[in-house]
């Protein structure tokens, strides 16, 4: 371990009560819990006000384009799977921007964990409504659940809902989650409900909407058809799901190239290239 | 029959609809003549479907390496009327048309009056006797090898060879079309060693590959381990060859959901140290504008492959353009520096390639490599690769040791080399942890828009391009060195300007010629060229003179300086180039 001095993790500039501080408050905890080296850890972040959550940690941090966090992360987490890969962006960047990524990263199954902040609300425009709203949401618009996207589609292993306002709960869910990506089963989503307090301030009405499934004996996170079956009855009573909805009993940890530690040059990798060549050998020979 | 003709230089063409195995046949001549030595050309002309509409193969057989198809043809198969049309005004006098007649025979006033042309019904031949129409370019076969002047067993080997993958009974059933071929042509009065008197080719071991083949080698040899692409014509054979070869070298190639996820997939990928790469056509790469600005402002090494076709949108898919150029040299909001070079055959797509890997890493940005339809799918023969010139140069990369020895990190640090280019470390190594952030930032990578920090990180940005100057690759020149009339050009037209020179030194014009292979930054090779001659003609496959206009931006005086613009989707042939610059300096005359 060597003592260079890196950045100072700065002081976040979200408004007082913000609930993206539960967010940050369980992913210290977390990492800390689990005793990651901090240089192991990349958070790729999304824009808008959950995508300063990088800047806090002390980790490598990416600040990714508009809707882009998800390949940038899929492409650090393939080409180097020692890496513990944190996307962590809102719900603009994620259902709206970004919502053709999110399909193929359930689909792509690439082992990193998604924390898609949703404070329902475009913030950093000032209170510009997202198609992440559930809560207050213009029913002529409707709204994307990306809790029952995932379980849509059948190659996703990891879907959670978290709340900031339920901190020992969230922990436990981005434990799991980076648990479940670290190793190698797959794609981990975890949504963290986390209301903005200066455009739409919701706090008061989230205990009421969550129905905690970790709590409810008869919900069977093994089972996809069942999760989903309670995630469409939920909602038909305006209500979601919170806790671990969904995770792929079979979900395996998976054999995986590290393209980062690949060697460049060499014998081995010249013979290779002069096995290549020769197929395109006009005689054949 | 006609006299034995010496051949030294062949141009074939075979069309008809697509799926009539036009290309299978080309591939066959290809090969019956790349193993007597001679240098190959191979091009397509095809429409952006997966069967029917018109679909012709090229070649050009040469006994000395030619960068293009020839002006006039010398052999035409054709399996309809819209193929026989489509290549008889290319007829040479004394060419030969070997006419498919299953709908009537070919109508002689529209072939030059010294043609040769043997007819059959290959169509119904192959229905009749065969069963299956699809076995009408065996028969065929047999007509074209006996034109060509070859052995019987030659043709026969070479069907086999290109049939080895299929199961026997196919291939017994398509050597008894190719015999019922040569019968016919027997029939004909063509008889074996009838036909032309092939010369002697060039001894060698060579290669024949297109340039997204070569690009994708090129890429592999110089440690790329790792590509991401989405489908699109005519960039798709690289996607195709490194989904194939990457994991052997312990990569990963990636089919993304589009290309917003390609270019920051790639971004992922680099910034944990990986060579990363990208390729797509303009409509891909026009989506990727914004990943481009993000690896100006981040600072990221990424190459980006752009095989362009003619635009503008989606323009026409399978014709090659070279209309990109306004935006690989000016796309993306802000101001960045960025790298652009122009590969002009199979030997360089390798070579270029390679090279623009050691630069993403070196600039910490992005690096084109510009290829057009013609340039990344024409298959070419090269003398080989040179395996031991490619070299891995990694910039300022920073190991965990060299960290350790460093006190503090600061990932866009000022006090560097004074080059702007600040040493890097990949994500996860022990000492480095950074933020990156295409956001204006300051040395440590945290958001800033401080005017003074500002005005300090754009100004280190653009700086970086000085130091990479030097290992740019130069301008080829070639034909007279002290001819008063330079022909330009780059891409696709690299080997057309070569042949179009000799053409206007026969005719009396002596000129040299320039081929160019960075296009950004301008090396001012043009300037000096217009300040030493009398006139420069800049060849470009495109309405607007696209890179006359980056010239010009760049303080070319426009004086001295004439586009020849091309954009009917249609490759320039040498003759018709030297014809439109005689035009031009004799209107001037």
């Amino acid at each position: 371990m060597n003592v260079t001095r890196t950045y100072e993790p700065a002081a976040p500039v979200w408004c007082a009560g913000c609930g993206h501080f539960g967010v940050l408050n369980a992913l210290r905890a977390v990492l800390r819990d689990l005793e990651l080296p901090l240089h192991e850890v990349f958070v790729v972040a999304g824009i808008g006000c959950s995508g300063s959550i990088q800047n806090y940690l002390g980790a490598y941090g990416y600040h990714a384009l508009h809707g882009r966090l998800l390949p940038a992360a899929a492409g650090a987490a393939l080409a180097n799977p020692e890496l513990t890969v944190i996307g962590a962006g809102g719900d603009g960047d994620g259902y709206a921007i970004g919502a053709g990524h999110l399909v193929h990263a359930f689909r792509r199954n690439v082992p990193f964990t998604y924390l898609l902040m949703n404070n329902e609300t475009y913030g950093l425009t000032k209170g510009q409504r997202s198609p992440g709203r559930f809560v207050d949401r213009d029913p002529g618009e409707g709204w994307v659940d990306g809790a029952l996207l995932g379980l849509g589609i059948p190659s996703s292993t990891f879907v959670a809902r978290g709340y900031s306002g339920w901190p020992e709960q969230l922990a436990r869910l981005l434990r799991a989650a980076i648990e479940h990506a670290r190793s190698g089963r797959g794609f981990a989503f975890l949504e963290v409900v986390s209301p903005c307090v200066t455009y739409d301030d919701t706090y008061s009405r989230w205990r009421h909407v969550l129905h905690d499934v970790d709590a409810d004996p008869g919900w069977d996170a093994t089972d996809r058809a069942a999760a989903f079956r309670g995630a469409v009855r939920l909602a038909a009573e305006d209500r979601l799901p919170a806790g671990l909805i969904f995770r792929a009993p079979d979900a395996r940890p998976r054999e995986r190239p590290a393209p980062a530690s690949a060697p460049l040059e060499g014998e081995a990798v010249r013979r290779r290239l002069r096995e290549l060549a020769g197929r395109y050998l006009v005689d054949g020979s | 029959m006609a006299v034995a003709e010496r051949v030294t230089d062949l141009n074939v063409m075979v069309g008809g609809q697509g799926g009539d195995g036009s290309l299978t046949l080309v591939g066959l001549v290809a090969d019956l003549l790349g193993r007597r030595g001679y240098h190959l050309y191979e091009s397509r002309d095809v429409g952006s479907r997966i069967k029917g509409g018109c679909a012709a193969g090229l070649l050009r057989a040469s006994t000395v390496p030619r960068g293009c198809l020839g002006d006039r043809l010398d052999l035409l198969v054709a399996f309809d009327r819209e193929a026989l049309e489509r290549g008889a005004p290319l007829l040479r006098e004394r060419a030969w048309v070997v006419h498919d007649s299953s709908d009537g025979p070919a109508p002689r006033d529209a072939l030059p009056p010294g043609a040769t042309v043997v007819e059959a019904p290959f169509g119904r031949l192959a229905v009749r006797d065969l069963r299956r129409d699809l076995y009408k370019n065996s028969l065929a076969f047999g007509v074209v090898a006996r034109v060509l002047g070859l052995p019987d067993g030659d043709a026969e080997q070479a069907l086999r060879r290109s049939l080895r993958r299929l199961p026997a009974r196919l291939v017994e059933a398509n050597v008894q079309a190719l015999r019922r071929g040569l019968e016919h042509a027997g029939e004909a009065g063509l008889g074996e060693g009838d036909g032309w008197r092939l010369a002697d080719g060039e001894a060698g071991r060579r290669l024949l590959l297109s340039g997204n083949d070569a690009v994708a080698l090129g890429f592999l040899a110089a440690g790329g381990r790792f590509f991401a692409g989405y489908p699109i014509t005519p960039a798709t054979e690289i996607l195709d060859r490194l989904l194939a070869h990457l994991p052997a070298f312990g990569g990963t190639a990636v089919q993304c959901e589009d290309e917003l996820a390609a270019v920051n997939m790639a971004i992922g990928a680099a910034l944990t140290g990986v060579r990363a790469m990208t390729a797509s056509s303009g409509p891909g790469i026009a989506l990727m504008q914004e990943g481009i600005g993000q690896l100006g402002s981040a600072e990221i090494g990424v190459v980006v492959v752009d095989c362009q076709r003619a635009g503008p949108s989606t323009g026409m898919p399978t014709k090659p353009e070279q209309s990109d150029l306004g935006m690989l040299v000016h796309g993306a909001n802000g101001d960045f520096p960025r790298i652009v070079l122009a590969p002009a055959d199979p030997a360089e797509c390798f070579e270029l390639t390679a090279l623009a890997v050691n630069l993403a890493e070196r600039l910490q940005g992005p690096v084109y490599v510009a290829l057009d339809q013609a340039v990344a799918q024409d298959a070419v023969t090269v003398d080989g690769i040179d395996l031991d010139a490619v070299t891995v140069e990694r910039g300022k990369l920073l190991g965990e040791a060299d960290l350790a020895r460093l006190g503090e990190y600061r990932r866009y640090s000022l006090n560097g080399d004074g080059d702007g280019i600040s040493p890097w470390a990949p994500v996860g190594a022990c000492g480095g942890c950074h933020l990156v952030t295409g956001n204006e930032h300051d040395e440590w990578g945290r958001v800033s828009a401080d005017p003074g920090n500002r005005v300090r990180m754009v100004e280190k940005r653009l700086r970086k391009l000085d130091a990479l100057l030097p290992g740019l690759p130069r301008a080829l020149r070639a034909g007279d060195p002290d001819a008063e009339v330079v022909l330009a050009g780059f891409g696709m037209n690299g080997g057309v300007l070569l042949e179009a020179a000799d053409a206007l030194a026969a005719a009396g014009l002596p000129v040299q010629v320039l081929r160019l292979r960075t296009l950004w930054p301008v090396l001012g090779e043009l300037a000096e060229a217009a300040e030493r001659s009398r006139r420069v003609y800049l060849v470009e496959q495109n309405a607007t003179g696209q890179y006359a206009r980056v010239l010009a931006g760049a303080g070319l005086p426009a004086a001295g300086l004439e586009s020849v613009l091309r954009f009917d989707g249609r490759p320039f042939r040498p003759a018709e180039l030297a014809r439109a610059i005689l035009e031009r300096e004799e209107a001037r005359a």
